[in-house]
């Protein structure tokens, strides 16, 4: 079952906020989102999820338009993780993870004992087995972001979009989400924001700019010093290890030896 | 016993009037100081301009003979009586219901009288006794609206002491003298005082004593809580000086109770308020006859299943004068329901 | 007892059929209790009378009172209630505000504007009452609410704006008209029926308002699902499979015309909205399956019991019933802050 954009477009009102994009995730794959702040990130994402129709072209689930394939379909197939999610609802993590039952349940087919199961083992999937009857404002940010993913996942997906997921998490946790998410069996599209997270994770990584999808391919290709002073105006070094996986140094100006700030000002 | 008339009242009063006049009734003194509501009011001679805000004083005033004195009119709850149709057309009308301030002086007059505080008063909608004092236009404030009578609770205000027929008599009283047509004042309160005794005396004479009776004025909705008239109003005078129980207990002029309570209460007569004002649908009398006999607990009530329900002209259950035709008619109701009882 | 029938087979249906005892034993402790007060035996021989024809001899107007006023009365204050705190749980899911209530619709205000419009200006000659008329104030305040959401933008936030703009709009236009065209008399009665009043309702209103209250109800429970989706916000919803915009139609549709059909009968009344569901929250939490119809449930018996208050706590007298609600509810819900932890 494929996922793909077929030049798309996405407006507000007048502005164009993507710009025909072309885009084909592969089964399997760890496909990331690169691009600045404005690139356009966000609603590529919310497209290619089918969570808003595209203002021009065609995105396509199975090689079926989205339109026909239905809302409850798509959520049966795509798990969206959004950005910033958040409820001042008196809820528990398990009714959290819960809500990705919805598109399976009606009322013919209410609650069971096999939703119990898979709300269970989504929640041990992110490691949060034991954590079932917390309340959901007592969780911690990266453990809020576990349950998002634990709730993606009990929608038993083919495809987990998260869109940056690792905004607001210290360092140990943006780490182990990634992990966690890259030994998953489900194919992920994540927009990241960390363009060394990207080569360290990903497949192939997707660079957007200005709304345009400006190149796809995998790390060592996209994340090169011409691309990095060109759409992010960062000076780098790109250093490539003996397993193929590139890692960015970055340059900072004016690099001035052991004196610090203090000795300057002093 | 010797039953008289209304008409032969008339031509008696009238007489005596002819008699009084001919031995030279008094004339005004000016200037004139009358005490109105708190306040001293004061004229050196008789107004030539006046601008009426009640309807209840403008026809004392064109009783009284001085429609072409009258500049102005406002506050109209029903049409003009009959019998001044004619005069009242040439008079101005400013408004039916409340005038600006600047329409009362533009009709530059020397005199303002008002039947409600709430128009012209210390809260005064049209504006305060201050604001035409300071215009030298005195104002004369009908006593049926504030002796005994608290108008600082805002609305209809509180009666402190129960409303009666005296203060209307004050009123053309005062307004006679006012205007020096002191003969003509006396010769109205005479007669009017007549009517009453006779109406009382009829009823007296059948004994009419333990009849009660409810005076329905209006609705919000024709089956919500209707405005009922409380004990110290004009209908509460009608019941008192008849000697006929109003079942409605309240000290408020026209208090809100449930049917519920007026249902169990189960007066032997009912008034209902006949006015052309159409604010509310139960302003239309027949519709509140329609509701009396459908509704399926109104219906059950003994006024309603022995057709003792008696149409009042709104102005009759208000403080002014034509209660005293609220009055004939209550009693001609009385009568007819002893006699019908006696069959 | 209540235990017992929990363990019956089928806990939802023992619940249900523990809310409809509840509910009947509120409406006739309502037909019992009045201005005046009539023995329980003729109530209940009255009652007996109607529902299975058993003939006891009964004064016509006892009857007539316990039947046709307090009865009916009852069980429009039942459905109000229902409807109003349906309104308000599925409001405040929907927009993700726990202020919401029916009201921010403009519903209410147009509705008042309706009525001082029939009532003060004579609209309509006289050939409607004031129950039509709100309800014409109400349907038209609602359209001008949703075109101004729709032009303010997507988001919940430009439909509460819209509300409240919608709300000011009206509530101006009812003031102008009272204090520009209305004696003192008819502002009163104006203000009484704007404040919420069961004095004139009869089993006609009943018939109107029961079947509005189960039909809200229907609609309501068959997107109980749908609601519970809206815990993240409208994305999170769509990403599990939920219609948005279907749903947001139907739903406040549905709210709007339940709360203008009541508002045209009873008057505006409120706290009711807003505070019933934050009650019902503090029991069963916030899954929709279990709120929508204890929200109703609780509205329902909370209004049956404002509305005999409202007649038995100042003898002679009937308050109006927005009045009692806002007096319990406003502490009830300062308690329910404190210590239901709504925000955290």
């Amino acid at each position: 079952m494929t996922l793909e954009l077929r030049n798309i477009s996405w407006s507000v009102g007048f502005k164009k906020i993507v710009r025909d994009v072309s885009l084909r995730v592969e089964q399997g794959e760890f496909l990331g989102i690169i691009g600045p702040n404005g690139s356009g990130k966000t609603s590529m994402m919310s497209v290619l999820a089918g969570i808003r129709p595209p203002s021009d072209g065609m995105a396509l689930l199975g090689d079926q338009p989205m339109r026909k394939v239905g809302r409850r379909n798509l959520a049966r197939r795509i798990g969206f993780v959004e950005q910033q999610a958040d409820t001042s609802d008196r809820i528990t993590v398990h009714e959290a993870v819960s809500l990705g039952r919805t598109p399976y349940l009606s009322l013919l087919s209410p609650w069971s004992a096999i939703d119990d199961d898979i709300v269970t083992s989504a929640l041990e999937s992110v490691g949060m087995g034991n954590m079932a009857d917390r309340i959901w404002h007592t969780l911690s940010g990266g453990e809020k972001q576990r349950v998002h993913i634990a709730r993606a996942l009990a929608q038993q997906p083919d495809y987990l979009l998260l869109d940056e997921p690792t905004n607001h998490l210290d360092i140990h946790h943006q780490l182990g989400l990634l992990e966690l998410v890259h030994a998953l069996p489900v194919t992920v599209v994540a927009a990241l924001h960390d363009l060394n997270h990207a080569a360290l994770f990903c497949d192939r990584i997707a660079m957007m700019d200005g709304g345009k999808l400006t190149a796809i391919g995998t790390p060592s290709e996209i994340l090169t010093q011409q691309n990095l002073r060109d759409v992010f105006g960062v000076e780098a070094d790109i250093e490539t290890q003996s397993d193929g996986r590139c890692h960015i140094r970055y340059r900072v100006r004016n690099q001035m030896g052991v004196q610090t700030k203090k000795g300057r000002v002093a | 016993m010797l039953k008289m008339n209304r008409q032969g009242l008339a031509a008696g009063v009238f007489a005596a009037g002819l008699v009084l006049t001919a031995t030279g009734a008094q004339a005004t003194e000016y200037p004139l100081t009358i005490e109105n509501c708190g306040r001293s009011v004061t004229f050196e001679k008789a107004p030539e301009r006046v601008v009426s805000l009640g309807q209840s004083n403008t026809e004392i005033l064109y009783r009284l003979g001085l429609a072409d004195k009258v500049v102005g009119t406002a506050v109209w709850f029903n049409p003009v009586a009959e019998e001044y149709r004619e005069v009242n057309a040439k008079v101005k009308r400013l408004a039916d219901n409340d005038p600006s301030f600047e329409s009362v002086v533009g009709q530059k007059p020397d005199l303002v009288t008002n039947q409600y505080q709430w128009h012209v008063g210390p809260n005064g909608a049209v504006g305060t006794v201050t604001q035409f004092n300071e215009l030298s236009i005195p104002v004369y404030t009908a006593p049926a609206d504030c002796v005994g009578k608290d108008n600082s609770t805002g609305g209809d205000g509180t009666r402190l002491d129960a409303f009666s027929m005296d203060l209307i008599y004050q009123t053309i009283t005062e307004m006679a003298q006012i205007f020096d047509v002191e003969d003509r004042g006396e010769q109205l309160v005479a007669d009017l005082r007549a009517r009453e005794q006779a109406a009382r005396e009829s009823v007296e004479s059948i004994d009419g004593s333990g009849v009660s009776m409810l005076f329905w004025f209006s609705s919000a909705e024709i089956d919500v809580d209707p405005f009922v008239a409380g004990q110290k109003g004009a209908p509460g005078y009608i019941a008192n000086i008849l000697n006929v129980r109003n079942v409605i207990d309240s000290d408020d002029e026209w208090p809100k109770v449930g049917w519920e309570t007026i249902a169990r209460a189960n007066p032997d007569i009912i008034a209902i308020g006949k006015m052309e004002r159409r604010r509310f649908p139960a302003d239309d009398w027949e519709l509140k006859m329609k509701f009396l006999k459908s509704d399926p607990v109104t219906s059950q009530m003994t006024a309603v299943q022995n057709d003792q329900i008696v149409v009042l002209d709104a102005m009759s259950m208000n403080p002014t004068i034509r209660t005293i035709d609220g009055i004939e008619m209550v009693a001609k109701a009385v009568v007819d329901l002893r006699k019908s009882q006696s069959n | 007892m209540i235990a017992l029938l929990s363990f019956l087979p089928g806990r939802r249906t023992s619940a249900a059929f523990a809310a409809l005892v509840l509910l009947g034993l509120s409406l006739a402790f309502a037909a019992s209790v009045g201005e005046t007060s009539i023995p329980v035996q003729t109530v209940m021989s009255t009652i007996a009378n109607h529902v299975w024809g058993a003939g006891y001899d009964v004064d016509p107007i006892d009857a007539g009172i316990v039947w046709n006023y307090r009865l009916s009365r009852a069980v429009v204050a039942a459905s109000c209630g229902a409807a109003l705190a349906l309104s308000g749980a599925v409001l405040q899911a929907l927009l993700r505000n726990a202020l919401a209530d029916p009201y921010l619709l403009g519903i209410s205000a147009g509705a008042s504007t309706g009525a001082v419009s029939v009532a003060i200006l004579g609209v309509g000659a006289g050939m409607f009452g004031l129950s039509v008329g709100a309800f014409i104030g109400s349907v038209v305040a609602f359209a001008f609410v949703s075109l101004l959401a729709l032009q303010a933008g997507r988001g919940t936030g430009a439909i509460i704006l819209a509300g409240i703009a919608g709300a000011q709009l009206f509530n101006a236009l009812t003031s102008f008209i009272v204090t520009k065209s209305a004696s003192a008399e008819e502002a009163r009665g104006i203000m009484f029926w704007l404040l919420g009043n069961l004095s004139g309702v009869r089993w006609p209103d009943a018939t109107q308002a029961f079947p509005m209250a189960i039909i809200g109800l229907l609609v309501c429970l068959w997107h109980a699902r749908a609601l519970d989706a809206f815990t993240f916000g409208r994305d999170s919803a769509a990403s599990l499979g939920v219609p948005v915009r279907r749903v947001y139609v139907i739903l406040i549709g549905i709210s709007a015309l339940m709360t203008a059909v009541m508002v045209s009968i009873v008057g505006s009344i409120g706290f009711v909205g807003l505070v019933i569901p934050h009650a019902a929250r503090f029991f069963v939490g916030n899954r929709h399956g279990l709120l929508l119809p204890l929200s109703a449930l609780i509205g329902a018996l909370f209004l049956v019991g404002a509305d005999v208050i409202s007649r038995v706590i100042v003898p002679g007298q009937v308050l109006p019933i927005g009045v009692i609600t806002a007096l319990v509810g406003a502490p009830a819900f300062a308690l329910i802050l404190c210590h239901g932890r709504i925000l955290r």
